[in-house]
C-alpha cells in the first residue's frame, strides 16, 4: 500500500456559531469572515505541514481545488504544488487536481501540470476532478447540462497534448485549436499518471476504466460509508474485464493517532468537530442542481428527500463518539488504527490511501504529532498490503538527481 | 383532456405534440412543468382556439438536446417543427421558459408570429431586481417558490393522475429544469435584450404580482425593447399564474388575441 498526506487547507478561524448564523460554507460564504493576515499564517503553516509529510515518510502529498469555500483555501492547487517543488525532493506531488471543464482552453491545465512535472523532476500525479456543483456550476457558472461532456473532452485533449509528439489540430465540441503543441513537455512518458477523484457517479467509473485511470473516492464519511461506491467501482472494473488491481483505486480517510482513545479525544475532538460542524455547513440547494447527475440519480435523491422530509441527520448534532462509531474518523492507538485500516483495505481494496492528519482548526503541533505517529507506527504495519500487485498508477520516470534550491550569494 | 401524438420530422427529430380545441390555430410554449393531459391553462385557451403544444426537447429524453447547443439551435429546432406542421403565421403564447422561447422565436423570425403573449417570461436580466436562482432552490421548496396560491396547485394535483405524488411533481420540475439549464444557466439573458427590437408582432406581457422567480418589474424591461407592448400584472399570483388563475389570465389573453 502507498500512503499520501492530504491537505484541504481550511480557514481555521470560522466563528463558533458559524453553523447557526451563516447560510453556507461554500459559494456565498461572507468574505468579511476572511482575515488575509490570518490567511497568510495559515498558508505558511499548511505548506510546512505538507513538507513535513515527506520527512515523516509519506509517499505522496495531496492538494486539491475548491472555489469560494472556507474549508478549502486552494482555488489553485497548482500554486501550492509549485511552492512544494522547492522544499521537497522525494515525495510525489499528487495534484487532486484541476477541474478541467473550468479552463478554456484546457491546454492551460496541460501546460501548468507539465511545468510542475518538470519543476519537480517528474514527481507529478495528475488529478482531474469533474468538480463539485458548488465549484463548477454555482461558482464558475458552468451549465450542469454540458459539464461532464466538456470535462471528458478536455481530459482527452490534455492527455493527448502530453503524449503526442506532433503538433495537432483539435476540433472539439467545446474547444477548437489549430495548433496544440505545449511547452514544456512532462518528464514522465508518455504522460504523468492520471487519477480521477470522484463521489460515486457511474459515468466517472466508466470513463476511468476505459482510459486506464485511477479512481479515487474522496469522501468525508469514512470507509464504512464508502462501501457502496467502491463496490460500484469494482463492479465496473469487472464488467469491462479489467484485472482488479487495488492500485487502480484510492480512498481518503480521516485519521487520529494517539496513545489511546481518551488521548485521541483530547487531541482531536475539537478540530474534528470544527470540520464536521462548521466546514460541512453547505446549503443543500447548492449540492445537487438539476442536470449535474443523471435523471435516475436525481429521482433517487428527490424520492429519499421527500420520504425523509429532511436531508440528513444534522451534522451539527454529531459528537466525537458518533464520528468514531461510524468510522468517519479512524481514531485511537496505533494498534487500533492499524486494525481499522486493515478492515478498510479488506473491504474497499484500495492500494492508495490518502489520509487527513490535519482537519478543521488543528494546531501545527498536533498535526505534526498525528503525522509522525501515523508514519512511524501505522504505515509500517500496512506497507506490505497488496504487494503482490504492480502499481501502474505511480510516477516511474522521476529523475535520479533532483535540482535543489542553491544558497544565494550574500551580496553581489 | 388534451390529446397527444408522437410525430417524426424529415430531419429525424421526434416530437410529442399535445393539442386541444377547435378553431384558429395557436401555439402554446410551455413552462418548467411541461404539458399534462389535464392542463387548465391550455384548456382555457382551447375554448376559442385549436391549441398546439409541442413538448420541448429534453423534457422526455435528455438525448434530444445533444445536437442543440444554444438558444439559437433551439429556435431553429422549433422553426423546423412549425415549418413541417405548416404553422406559418399564428399567435405564439408562452409561459416562463416557454415565453422566453416565444420571444426568441419572434425575434429570430419576426414574420412567424401574428401575435405574441409572454406570461412570466424568462430571458432578461436586471441587476436592480435579479431573476432568482431557481437552480439553488432545495427540491422540497421549489413548488412553494413557483406557486403563490398553493391551494390552486393542490386542486390541479388532485385532477392530474401523475400530480398526486409530491415526489413525482418535484421530479417533473427537476427534469424540466435539467432540460432548460443549457439555455438559462447561470443568467437567463442570452442576448434577448439586444434582439427584442426585432420583434414586430403585437405583444402582450402578463406577470404575477407575487412572482418570486421573475419579478413583475420585468414588464418594464420587455416594454423598453418591444414597441407598443401591452402589460398586465395580476395581483395575488406567482410564477405559475396561468395555472393559479387560468380563467382570469386566459380571458385577458383571449381578448388580446381577438382584438383587431
Amino acid at each position: 500500500m502507498k500512503f499520501h498526506w492530504f491537505h484541504l487547507m481550511p480557514y481555521p478561524h470560522l466563528p463558533n456559531d458559524f453553523r447557526q448564523k451563516y447560510h453556507s460554507v461554500w459559494v456565498d460564504v461572507p468574505s468579511r469572515l476572511f482575515d488575509p493576515a490570518k490567511g497568510h499564517v495559515a498558508y505558511n503553516d499548511y505548506l510546512d505541514e505538507l513538507e513535513y509529510a515527506e520527512t515523516a515518510g509519506f509517499d505522496g502529498v495531496c492538494v486539491n481545488e475548491h472555489h469560494q469555500n472556507a474549508y478549502g483555501l486552494m482555488p489553485s492547487p497548482n500554486l501550492m504544488a509549485a511552492a512544494l517543488t522547492r522544499r521537497t525532493s522525494r515525495v510525489k506531488l499528487v495534484l487532486m487536481g484541476n477541474s478541467v471543464a473550468l479552463y478554456d482552453p484546457p491546454t492551460r491545465v496541460a501546460e501548468e501540470m507539465a511545468m510542475l512535472d518538470v519543476m519537480s523532476g517528474g514527481r507529478l500525479v495528475a488529478g482531474f476532478p469533474v468538480g463539485t456543483p458548488m465549484d463548477t456550476v454555482f461558482t464558475y457558472g458552468r451549465s450542469p447540462a454540458t459539464l461532464r461532456e466538456k470535462y471528458w473532452e478536455g481530459v482527452d485533449l490534455i492527455t493527448r497534448a502530453w503524449s503526442d509528439p506532433e503538433v495537432f489540430a483539435f476540433n472539439g465540441k467545446y474547444t477548437q485549436l489549430r495548433y496544440v503543441n505545449i511547452w514544456p513537455r512532462p518528464i514522465q512518458k508518455p504522460r504523468p499518471p492520471v487519477w480521477i477523484p470522484g463521489g460515486g457517479t457511474v459515468e466517472t467509473w466508466e470513463g476511468c476504466v476505459k482510459r486506464n485511470f485511477l479512481y479515487a473516492h474522496l469522501s468525508y464519511f469514512g470507509y464504512v460509508a464508502a462501501q457502496k461506491v467502491m463496490d460500484g467501482w469494482w463492479e465496473t472494473v469487472a464488467r469491462h474485464g479489467v484485472e482488479p488491481n487495488p492500485y487502480q483505486a484510492g480512498f481518503l480517510q480521516f485519521v487520529a493517532v494517539a496513545d489511546n482513545e481518551a488521548e485521541a479525544e483530547r487531541l482531536y475532538a475539537e478540530p474534528a468537530l470544527y470540520f464536521y460542524q462548521r466546514c460541512l455547513n453547505v446549503f443543500p440547494g447548492f449540492s445537487d442542481p438539476p442536470g449535474y447527475g443523471t435523471i435516475a440519480t436525481l429521482r433517487a435523491g428527490i424520492e429519499s428527500q421527500v420520504a425523509r422530509a429532511a436531508r440528513q441527520q444534522s451534522l451539527g448534532e454529531l459528537t466525537w463518539g458518533e464520528l468514531l462509531k461510524r468510522r468517519y474518523i479512524v481514531a485511537g492507538s496505533p494498534q487500533s488504527v492499524v486494525q481499522q485500516l486493515n478492515e478498510m483495505a479488506d473491504k474497499l481494496r484500495v492500494g492508495h490511501l490518502m489520509v487527513l492528519c490535519h482537519y478543521g482548526n488543528m494546531s501545527k503541533e498536533t498535526t505534526f504529532y498525528n503525522t509522525s505517529r501515523f508514519a512511524n507506527e501505522v504505515i509500517p504495519h500496512l506497507r506490505s498490503r497488496f504487494s503482490e500487485w504492480e502499481d501502474k498508477w505511480w510516477p516511474t520516470d522521476t529523475l535520479e538527481h533532483i535540482a535543489k534550491p542553491a544558497p544565494l550569494p550574500a551580496n553581489v | 383532456m388534451l390529446s397527444s401524438e408522437k410525430i417524426k420530422l424529415k430531419n429525424g427529430r421526434s416530437w410529442q405534440i399535445y393539442s386541444a380545441g377547435k378553431g384558429a390555430e395557436l401555439v402554446w410554449l410551455h413552462g418548467l412543468s411541461g404539458v399534462h393531459a389535464v392542463d387548465p391553462a391550455i384548456e382555457a385557451l382551447a375554448q376559442n382556439y385549436r391549441v398546439v403544444a409541442p413538448l420541448a426537447p429534453g423534457f422526455n429524453d435528455r438525448a434530444e438536446l445533444d445536437q442543440i447547443v444554444d438558444i439559437h439551435d433551439l429556435v431553429l429546432d422549433y422553426d423546423d417543427l412549425l415549418e413541417e406542421l405548416q404553422l406559418d403565421r399564428l399567435p405564439l403564447v408562452g409561459h416562463s421558459f416557454g415565453a422566453m422561447l416565444a420571444a426568441e422565436l419572434a425575434a429570430h423570425y419576426p414574420r412567424r408570429p401574428s401575435k405574441l403573449v409572454l406570461i412570466s417570461p424568462l430571458g432578461l436580466w436586471n441587476d436592480a431586481y435579479p431573476v432568482a436562482d431557481i437552480f439553488a432552490q432545495p427540491y422540497l421548496q421549489v413548488e412553494n417558490f413557483l406557486w403563490h396560491d398553493t391551494s390552486a396547485r393542490d386542486r390541479l394535483a388532485a385532477q392530474q393522475s401523475e400530480g398526486q405524488n409530491q415526489a413525482e411533481r418535484i421530479i417533473a420540475i427537476a427534469q424540466g429544469l435539467t432540460a432548460v439549464t443549457k439555455f438559462i444557466w447561470p443568467i437567463p439573458d442570452k442576448g434577448l435584450r439586444r434582439r427584442l427590437p426585432r420583434i414586430k408582432a403585437p405583444t402582450m406581457i402578463v406577470l404575477g404580482a407575487e412572482d418570486q422567480f421573475v419579478p413583475p418589474a420585468y414588464a418594464h424591461d420587455f416594454a423598453a425593447g418591444i414597441a407598443g407592448i401591452q402589460s398586465l400584472v395580476v395581483p395575488g399570483a406567482g410564477h405559475m399564474l396561468p395555472y393559479e388563475k387560468p380563467e382570469e389570465v386566459m380571458s385577458a389573453v383571449r381578448r388580446f388575441l381577438s382584438a383587431k
